[in-house]
Order: C-alpha cells, then structure tokens, then sequence
C-alpha cells in the first residue's frame, strides 16, 4: 500500500498554502478602498462615529498587529466578529455553508450525468455527426453567461412551464434538492462543456489504446470493452480536472446563488465584500481555500485508486 | 446494471417533483421578498433600512409617525406632556405586553432610552446625547429629563431603533442572543430567522391592537437580483416584492394579477457643489448652475417620469415641506450669461461618479452633456461607490451627485447636516453662511410649531437662494403586489403598516 503513502505527508504542505492564502486574503481585503464603518453608519455618519466603531473593532491598530490578532484567533479556532452582523464569523458561515456545499456536489453530479453520455456518443462516432453535434453545443455552451442561462432557465421552466419554483432554498431534503435543480443544472450546463471536451479525447485516446485493443483480440463485444475499459482510464483526467475546476465551481456559485437567492456561502461572500465585512471575506476565503485543497486532495486519492499505476 | 441505474435516478427525480412540489403556503401569511436580508435584531446596533423596516412590526416604540408621514401618534406611550420649560416629558404607557406574555412598563421604557445613550455597541448615541435621566415614576409612568429644550426629541422617539425592549430579557440571555431571537411587543413576532434567506415572523397574540391584525404572519424573503424577485411575484410565489426597478414599472403594470404601489418616499437625490473651490465660492455660478440643469430631462430618463423635480431640501411629504420654494426654470441662455457675468465663463469641474452604478452613470452623463451646452466642462471621474465617500469628505471634487432619505419626522436631523455646519461640512459641500446656521440652532429649541414652521421655511427659501446644492429629484418607494393583497402601504420614512394589510 505504499502508493498512498501521501495521504499520511501530504496534509503537512497544506499548512504553508493555508497561510499563504490567509495572508494575502487579509492584505488584499483592507486594500480595496472603503471602510466597514462608514458602510456600517450609512449616509449619516460623521467622523467621530466612524471613529468609534473602527476602534472597537480594532480597524485602528496597525494592520500587521490586526493580522497577529486574527491568527492568534484563528489558533484558538475561531475567526472574529463580523461587523454587519455581529456574530462569530464561524457561526455565521455554519447557518451558511449548507445550500453551497449541496449545490456543487449537486452541479457536480448533473454534469457528469450530462458530460459521460454524451462524451462517449461523440468518441464511439468520432468524426461522426453525432460527434459534430456533440462538439457544437459543448463549444456554444461555453460562451454563456451563467446569469444569463439563470434567467432563461427561469422563465422557461418556472415561469412559462411552472416546474420549478423560481428561486429560493426548501426546508426538507427533497423539497431542498427540487429547488436546486435549476441552478445545479446552470452550473452543469457550463461546467459538463468543459468535461465533455477532455472526456471525449481521452476516450478517443482509450478507444485506440492497447488496453482497447487486447481487449477486442480476446473477442470482448464492443460495448464492454468501452464501458469497462475505456471509461473508466478516461475518468483519471476528467477527475483531476473537476478538482482543478473547484475555484471556478466556487466561483460559479456566487453568481447563481445570488440569481437563485439561495442562502450559500456565496451570497454570504458578495454582500461581505460590499459592506467591506473584513472578518467575513477572510472566513469565507478560508473555507473556501479548504475546500479546493481538500478537493485536489480527494482527486489525487481516486486517481491512484482509479489508476494503480499512478504514483504520487 | 447501467439500466437499473437510470431507471433508480429517473424515479428520484420523478419522487423529488411530486414531493417537492406541493409548497406549503400557510393561509394569510404575507410574503415579501426584498433585495438583502436583515443583519441583527439588536435595534441599537444597526443603521439600515433592511432591519428598520422589520423592527417596525416586531417592536413599537412610544410613539409613532403616522402614515403621511408628518404627524406623531401613539405607540406604546397613549398620552405625553411636557414640562414649560420643555425640560421634562412624563409618558402615560397603554396597557400592552410583549410577545411573551410579560407586561411592557415604565422600566422597560427608560433601560431602552439609556441604553442606546449608553452602550458601547450603539450607533445611535449621538441622538440620544440630549437625555439627561430617565426613570419610571410607577409601572406605566415615564419621565424623561432632558439637558436642553429640544423641538425634535419627541420625534426622535419615534425611530424604530429606539424600540421598547424588555429588560429582563436582555439583560437575562444576553444582547448577542437578543439580536438573534428577539422579544418584542410589536404586531408580530420573529419565529425564526433562517439567515440569508428569510425572517419569519407569526401573528403576536399579546399585542395590545391584536385584534385588528389581519395576517397570521409575514416572511421576508431575500431575492437580491432584479430580475428573479420580479418574476417571483409574477409567478405567483410571493404576494409582494420591493425595490421595483424604475424600468420594469410600465411592464408589471400591465400584468393583471399585479398592482404597482408607488408611495412617496423622503428620498431626495442632488448635486453636491463644493463652495471652497474657485468659482463656485460664488452664489451666481451656483445660480447658474442650477439654471444649466434640465432636472425634467434626468426625471424622465432615470425615474422612467415616475420621479418628481425637487426644488427644496426638504422633501415632499416631509414635515414642513415648503410646496412655494423657488423652482428655476430650466434657461441655458441665461446661465451662460451669469456665467460670463460671474468671471466663470469656460468653468472646469470636476465631477466625481460612482461607477457600477448604473443611475449615477446615466445622470453624470446628462449633466455633462447639460452643462457643455453653457460653456460647462466637466470632467467625469469615476470612482467605487467607498472610496467617492472618502473624496467628498476630503473636498476632492467640485459635483458629485448623492442622496438622503429621512429616518425622523423631524426636518432638523437633516437641517442640521445640511445646513448646521455641525459635521462633515454641511454634508460635505463646505456650504457655510453663519445666518442660516444660526437659524438652525434657533429652529431646534423653537417649542411654538407654527412660529418653528416659518423657521423652516425661511430655511428653504436661503438654502434655494444660496444654492447649497442643486436639487435634482424625489423619488417613491416602488413596491408590487398582487391584486388580492389590500392595504399594503408604507409611509414616507418607510414604515410597512403591516397591522393593516390583509390578504384575501
């Protein structure tokens, strides 16, 4: 089992990236211009107001001396108040990270359920029509915005065929997975393009391999050398490229969460960043920062079970 | 087995629409889906209209503004007298409770005065400097001393964050729990806050008019985009939504199942002139100024005609508004005149835009295009929204357009940031003439309302004349509903009168 002996070291690099990123996060935050407390006091602030509140939280000190302060908290596990809403940074991002963590696993899922299909349709046609169908659409669906699929999705399906309710987030499982099925599937719509490309090739790449090839000298049908040979090689880059593809998930769901008005961490990050919510942008970074190492991390895991002669 | 699997994921698809699909709708429970959901339920401790407007229905306050917006009535407080000397107001509180069956008193009243005075959290301290001690005479009698007479502090009371808390509550599980789970005497009461998406709150038994109240709740639904809030109401998910753009009017009017309210707001949007740059130092260039603006083309252009020329600082459907106050007709000819009289013929100005902002954008390129046609340069200079702030309190600019709503009955709050000369120079356009600011102050102590009425108009007539800054427009509050929601209506300072409003 030495093969996945990474998993054991691998954890200890993630620290320095952990504190990269704090770091930049932090400085890049405070640079953008702007003040939480002006924002805070609105139209009617004066001076010695904005002034008061800065200083109780602590935006007055030097800002190497905030930046100790908020790792001295984040060792101890936690990561300040948010001004705007006055609560624990943590707490706040806890009632939040449901409706996000739910809507990529579900994105994730759908494209899949969207790019496999098809992909293997236009690798077993390669230079067939349906092949040429198949790189179409995957080639003009990149070039949507997703607010604007959102939107379109939203007046076919909810409005003009009412399937689906416009936006918002349900209260049980079910009533949960049926509000996020349009904007999983926005999400799907862009992210499955990308798959379909790199799955295609790799099949096509698989298709004429030795293993394909072996495969068919002993007589395999065709449909089982493709479904038990070649798709399940190509889904070694296709993984890695879904983990690589994690920061631009992250970043898709700020745009749908905020169209869908679902309750995520997303939206959490937008309204953050205007109101100059220093603790919550750098929370928000963290775990999101978590998440895509922890997510490069998983895929490196599959890949070497998928593929027993990778090795990290 | 790839055949089991699509029919396994068909039928979970399949049992998700069935199920998910009946959306249960409680009977009389009014949903109104706004852009932003709110931040705290600790009134002290916010500054926003999001929170403000929910307070207003789950706490009350001693009194209240009615709804044109220009008279106090009763709150919690049934009758009020003050003192001749103006010192000492004495409070007669109703027979009212709050939503957990404790009776609201004369203590209750005073912590939550002293408390927003007080405590280090409050944003609101400022107002509540003028209070001098607050005690409860006996249980339902409240006496507020004051330092000085003050025309507006019984207004002041009226603001929703200076709501009447229990005491025993906050002070038993803590503010930071308070500002998640309230307690309230107001018409409703929060059940629950999922945040980020809604507030729900239940018909509150206890209140002392709960017999009027027609709903069985109200939730606030977070929509931040346009576009879906819209089309939410259109398809009937939600009864009402706010914050209608300007440009989708004319279409939801069109609908049926729709109604457009339009409910006049104390927004005033102007033009910011800084006095302490070169020419504009003089009255005549800002006359001119003010004479070189088409205010009719930037109403029609940005509010779609549904806007009004503004042309005093108070605003319509505010207190003391003055409806006769100058208004300078729109004459290039005889601005550029004034112009070349004043020395300033081939003026350069600065104009500082907050970019992304698509209404700024539009009305500094009218201006610009206004103000070349009298010998006007203007130099467009855009900056983010936080950091125009910085400039104009800096006086690193000559124009900028901003805005102001009301959140008092009284004009003085913004009187005196405006014309006060008390804090960030007259609201940054370093406008400074001593007999105006000397009116001010007069007009804050002045007990008599008709001769405090004549104060403020004379107040409106000098600032026109002065040109303190140019005027530009008012705007409504933009609501929709569907047509069997009644009496859904808000008042100028955008109080929702939810106790009101029925759904049928």
């Amino acid at each position: 089992m030495h093969r996945y002996k990474f998993v054991l070291y691998r954890p200890l690099q993630f620290l320095p990236v952990l504190f990269g990123i704090s770091l930049i996060t932090f400085v890049l935050v405070r640079l953008i211009p702007g003040d939480p407390a002006r924002v805070l006091l609105g139209t009617k602030s004066t001076p010695a107001a904005i002034a008061a509140i800065r200083a109780q939280y602590g935006l007055d000190q030097p800002i190497w001396l905030q930046y100790f302060y908020f790792l001295q908290n984040l060792a101890q596990g936690e990561m300040g108040k948010s001004i705007l809403y006055k609560i624990d940074v943590l707490r706040l991002i806890t009632t939040r990270i449901e409706p996000t963590l739910v809507l990529v696993l579900c994105s994730v899922l759908l494209s899949l359920l969207i790019a496999v299909p098809l992909a293997s349709l236009a690798a077993r046609s390669n230079g067939g029509p349906a092949d040429h169908i198949v790189r179409f659409i995957s080639t003009f669906g990149i070039g949507f915005p997703p607010f604007w699929l959102a939107l379109m999705l939203i007046i076919f399906f909810s409005v003009r065929l009412d399937l689906f309710p416009v936006s918002g987030y349900g209260e049980t499982l079910a009533d949960k997975l049926y509000h996020l099925i349009l904007p999983s599937l926005t999400i799907a719509l862009s992210l499955s393009t990308v798959l379909i490309r790199s799955l295609r090739t790799a099949m096509i790449a698989e298709l004429k391999g030795d293993l394909a090839t072996a495969a068919r000298a002993r007589g395999m049908p065709e449909s089982i050398v493709f479904w038990r040979h070649v798709v399940p090689n190509s889904l070694v880059p296709t993984v890695n490229l879904l983990a690589v593809n994690i920061g631009w998930l992250i970043g898709g769901t700020v745009v749908v969460e905020s169209v869908f008005a679902l309750p995520g961490m997303g939206q959490l990050l937008v309204r953050a960043i205007f109101s100059r919510d220093y603790m919550v942008v750098q929370g928000v970074a963290m775990v999101f920062a978590c998440a895509t190492v922890l997510v490069n991390f998983l895929a490196d895991i599959v890949t070497v079970a998928i593929d027993p002669r990778v090795k990290q | 087995m790839t055949a089991k699997w699509t029919k396994l994921s068909v039928a979970t698809v399949l049992a998700t629409l069935v199920f998910g699909a009946t959306i249960a709708e409680a009977a009389g429970v009014l949903t109104i889906g706004r852009r932003e959901d709110g931040t705290t339920f600790d009134p002290i401790k916010t500054a926003q209209n999001v929170d403000n407007w929910v307070f207003s229905n789950v706490f009350d306050v001693l009194v209240r503004v009615d709804k044109s917006g220009t008279k106090l009535i009763p709150g919690l407080a049934e009758s009020w007298s003050i003192s001749d000397d103006g010192l000492t107001y004495t409070f007669k509180l109703r027979d009212a409770k709050f939503s957990n069956g404790d009776p609201v008193t004369a203590d209750d009243a005073a912590y939550s005065i002293l408390r927003i005075r007080d405590n280090p959290g409050s944003l609101w301290a400022d107002s509540y400097k003028i209070v001098d001690t607050a005690t409860a005479a006996d249980a339902k009698t409240l006496v507020v001393k004051l330092t000085g007479p003050s025309a507006p502090f019984l207004a002041s009371l009226a603001l929703p964050n200076v709501s009447v808390l229990p005491k025993k509550v906050v002070e038993g599980i803590g503010e930071d729990a308070f500002g998640e789970a309230p307690i309230g005497s107001g018409a409703f009461a929060v059940k629950e806050w999922r945040r980020g998406d809604r507030v729900i709150l239940t018909k509150n038994p206890e209140y002392w008019d709960a017999a009027n109240v027609s709903l069985d709740g109200v939730e606030w639904i977070s929509i931040p985009d346009d576009n879906t809030r819209m089309l939410k109401v259109q398809a009937g998910e939600i009864d009402t939504a706010i914050f209608v753009p300007f440009s989708r009017i004319a279409e939801l009017q069109k609908d049926p199942n729709l109604k457009i309210h339009l409910d006049t707001s104390t927004r005033e949007d102007h033009l910011l002139i800084n006095h302490e740059h070169g020419a504009l130092a003089k009255k005549e260039v800002r006359q001119a100024l003010d004479m070189a603006i088409d205010k009719k083309a930037i109403v029609d252009a940005v509010t779609f005609g549904l806007g009004e020329i503004a042309y005093s600082y108070v605003p319509k459907g505010a207190l003391y508004h003055y409806a006769d106050n100058l208004q300078r007709p729109y004459e290039p000819e005889k601005a550029k005149a004034l112009l070349a009289e004043a020395g300033a013929a081939d003026l350069k100005l600065n104009y500082v835009v907050n970019a992304g902002d698509e209404v700024d954008e539009q009305i500094a390129i009218l201006l610009q295009q206004q103000l070349s046609k009298v010998g006007v340069t203007v130099d467009l200079q855009k900056v983010d929204p936080s950091q125009s702030w910085d400039m104009l309190i800096a006086g690193d600019y000559d124009i900028s357009v901003m805005y102001w709503t009301n959140d008092v009955l009284d004009p003085d709050q913004k009187t005196t940031f405006v014309l006060g000369h008390d804090s960030n120079m007259n609201y940054m356009t370093r406008y400074n003439n001593p007999v105006v600011k000397d009116l001010v102050s007069a007009a804050r102590v002045e007990m008599d309302p008709k001769k405090r009425e004549q104060m403020y108009i004379d107040l409106q007539k000098m600032a026109k004349d002065d040109v303190n800054w140019v005027d530009l427009y008012y705007s409504p509050y933009r609501n929709v509903s569907r047509t069997n929601i009644e009496n859904f209506d808000q008042n100028p300072l955008g109080r929702f009168f939810l106790e009101e409003t029925k759904k049928n």
